[in-house]
């Protein structure tokens, strides 16, 4: 029994080796190819941690990445601009990727874009925190934020394989020239062309759901990361095609925290401007190229006149900051 | 799930309640013997009854007052099902039968009586032992046995790859489809019944491996519990080929006790219809499972009243000078069949089960298609299965990989699953269907 023991556990450690080296090459090779990718919102995500160094970014879901024109801010500000915004992404994610941002540059205004039930409580907006697996091992400031997805996460990132679990199809994809001409990228920003067929009846039924307050905290570090670094932070609820008049539990908390820490909230959930008019939305959640031309222009507008009262009440603490308003000011 | 620590109480209830019922069936003879058994009985299914069927009888009885304008005072319980019950409830029933038969000698020991009641790789989700097969083994000195544990890991790594690989990844598929079923058309539910079929088999088969290997790397040997029933020829044969454990409970326990199959031919089918009627209701307390099982009993009955027709029927279309394309159909049939009654078990709702058919035979279109990639994924993974339960089936002989004579092959095989896992598994932690029976 003695010999079976020995002969098992030799076997065994040689099986792990075996094991243990595939995981490391296979893992490499995927890590390889997953940076090398040029398309995609893997690519997207690596260029806003690693490269942009935009004035002017927008966090937030598919919302976001279809509801701002990163061009239209750009000749409208002066300021150069870069659409963060990514399909299915939530508030960890957001924060995340700020965390990252904020290590390796400044910028000058951030808009967060948030969704209604934003802090609802739901399994998925964890699951989604794998988009940022493959970070894991380059940006220790986003570790607790993964972690939060699962209390044996850091266990499994032992593996090479496993931040890329899911992902070899679309890596694959996002390598080929192919993959450039199924996303349009302005800046990040992914203009819808369609516009939808009008509903006849639309399910406007909510129901305020549980808060998650791990998120809410996850929004208010958002906050404090910008705030504490003189960024000027805009939260924004982008419009609507129809929207119950039930109060969002998560809007009403996103504007308190904002107030909070005195930090402007606009909330176009109701706009009239948008509201019913299927000619501006793609679906019932995402504006179509044209509704984005009217709602980024109106978000501008509201920025400019924010930025017009501030400096009549504030001291402006950064430099790049005045400029742009002056700039602002300059076209009125 | 929640953890919920007095739960245990049942656990112990049942063992208790068992424990001593055995004895005291074995120490008597005539009707105290037979008494014995019923209050055993009695207990089990009360247990069952109000943890897993209150609700759904009380519900069921508000709806029928409610036709009289009648108000219905009996209160609902605001109570968990705890993990695992109809398992080691079954199990616990299976002993006192046995005693009672004469089949089995009472356990005396009381420790070694809960381990066999709560023998934890088999304990959530089966296979349903018969204390013939286990008990002796608890008293068996267990050695280290290389072969043995190698075996038994190579079943958990086949396991997970079935669970997490296959039954996960059909499911984010299916679930999306089936929790929004008025929104697509018949085109992608086909598709979705389809993938479900696949996912409930890996998901309770992946299960079973990972248990019964569990239990053989410790020295113990439980039931197989699936044996490749995608490939069953016709319904009858897919419940020898599915859920083994629980289709032999049933036959044993309810169909025999009934007359069998030596009974005339209407009371053979009545035999038959309530055996999957009380399987359909065993495995939740909802009408769909109910209909489910009584789909399954229509299947298997006409299957009998039909067999004679068909032989003439395949003998007619010459089917029967080419074996292997008869063979392929009958799989089919069968798969068709089975998979079209797992609409009524997988439905959130009787409505939607029954929408879902309209759909199926009214509406085409697109195939939903999400992420392209989820389908792709879905698709590899059937591919891979199929490969390999066709090997296992038809062509035993042929080259192997687990059990390659070669160590590399061996080894590369190995290394090979355990990469596919981390490639393509789904690791958010998803339940096991079963778990909720």
């Amino acid at each position: 029994m003695g010999n079976q023991f020995s002969i098992f556990y030799l076997k065994m450690f040689t099986f792990i080796l075996v094991v243990y080296i595939a995981d490391f090459s296979v893992g490499n090779v995927l890590k390889y190819f997953y940076f090398k990718q040029n398309s995609g919102f893997q690519y997207r995500t690596t260029y806003a941690m690693q490269q942009t160094n935009a004035d002017f970014l927008i966090f937030g879901s598919s919302r976001a990445s279809h509801h701002y024109n990163p061009e239209i801010i750009e000749n409208s500000l002066n300021l150069s601009c870069y659409n963060v915004g990514r399909d299915g992404s939530y508030i960890f994610y957001h924060t995340a990727l700020l965390k990252v941002i904020l290590n390796r540059y400044l910028p000058k205004i951030i808009i967060l874009d948030l969704v209604k039930g934003e802090f609802r409580q739901e399994r998925e907006s964890y699951d989604r925190i794998s988009n940022l697996l493959p970070y894991y091992d380059s940006y220790p400031e986003i570790h607790s934020i993964i972690e939060l997805r699962n209390s044996y996460e850091k266990i499994k990132l032992c593996s090479k394989i496993y931040p890329y679990n899911s992902d070899i199809l679309s890596i694959a994809i996002g390598n080929t020239e192919f993959n450039k001409g199924r996303w349009i990228d302005i800046k990040g920003f992914s203009p819808w062309y369609k516009t939808m067929d009008c509903p006849e009846k639309i399910d406007t039924s909510f129901f305020n759901t549980k808060i998650d307050n791990v998120k809410v905290s996850q929004y208010e570090n958002f906050i404090k990361e910008c705030k504490y670094k003189g960024i000027l932070l805009y939260i924004v609820v982008s419009p609507y095609y129809l929207i119950s008049d039930i109060t969002d539990n998560s809007i009403k908390i996103s504007k308190d925290l904002a107030g909070k820490y005195n930090i402007k909230h606009f909330d176009f959930s109701q706009d009239t401007t948008f509201k019913l008019k299927c000619s501006l939305f793609g679906d019932l959640t995402h504006l179509n190229i044209e509704g984005t031309r009217i709602f980024t222009q109106k978000v501008i507008e509201k920025i400019i006149k924010d930025n017009q009262l501030n400096m009549q009440y504030t001291k402006n603490k950064r430099e790049g900051v005045i400029s742009a308003i002056s700039s602002l000011d300059g076209m009125h | 799930m929640s953890f919920v620590p007095i739960y245990i109480l049942i656990l112990g209830f049942t063992i208790v309640v068992d424990y001593i019922s055995g004895i005291y069936i074995s120490r008597n003879e005539g009707q105290k013997r037979k008494l014995y058994l019923i209050i055993s009985l009695i207990s089990n299914i009360s247990v069952l009854a109000v943890f897993k069927y209150y609700n759904f009888l009380n519900n069921n009885l508000t709806s029928f007052l409610h036709g009289f304008a009648y108000t219905n005072p009996i209160p609902y319980l605001s109570i968990l099902l705890p993990i695992g019950l109809s398992f080691h409830t079954f199990q616990a029933m299976s002993y006192s039968i046995e005693v009672y038969r004469g089949k089995q000698k009472p356990e005396t020991h009381f420790g070694i009586f809960a381990l066999y009641v709560m023998f934890y790789p088999q304990l959530v989700a089966g296979p349903i032992e018969r204390p013939q097969n286990l008990l002796h083994q608890f008293y068996e000195k267990h050695y280290f046995n290389y072969s043995r544990v190698v075996e038994g890991l190579k079943l958990i790594l086949w396991g997970f790859f079935k669970k997490l690989v296959i039954a996960d990844r059909l499911a984010i598929y299916v679930n999306s489809v089936y929790n929004n079923v008025e929104h697509h058309n018949g085109t992608t539910l086909i598709l979705a019944t389809i993938f479900f079929s696949f996912q409930i088999y890996c998901d309770f088969s992946g299960y079973a491996d990972i248990a019964i290997g569990t239990a053989k790397v410790m020295g113990f040997d439980l039931m197989t519990n699936f044996k490749r029933p995608i490939f069953a020829k016709s319904t009858g044969e897919h419940w020898k080929r599915w859920h083994i454990s629980l289709s032999s409970w049933f036959k044993d326990y309810l169909y025999f006790p009934m007359g069998g199959s030596r009974v005339s031919a209407s009371r053979l089918y009545y035999n038959l219809m309530v055996v999957f009627v009380i399987s359909g209701l065993w495995h939740g307390a909802n009408w769909t499972y109910i209909i489910w099982g009584s789909i399954n009993g229509v299947y298997v009955v006409l299957a009998i009243m039909t067999r004679k027709h068909w032989i003439k029927f395949n003998t007619f279309i010459r089917i029967d000078k080419f074996p292997r394309l008869q063979l392929s159909y009958q799989i089919i049939i069968t798969f068709a069949l089975i998979t079209f009654s797992r609409i009524f078990f997988r439905a959130n709702s009787l409505s939607d089960a029954l929408l879902v058919i309209e759909k199926i035979f009214t509406e085409t279109g697109r195939i939903f298609i999400e992420n392209p990639s989820v389908l792709i994924f879905c698709f590899l993974s059937i591919l891979m299965l199929l490969f390999v339960e066709l090997k296992q089936e038809f062509y035993k002989g042929v080259f192997s990989f687990f059990s390659n004579d070669n160590l590399i092959v061996r080894y590369i095989s190995y290394a090979s699953l355990v990469m596919i896992i981390l490639i393509m598994g789904v690791f958010d932690g998803g339940q096991f269907i079963y778990f909720q029976f």
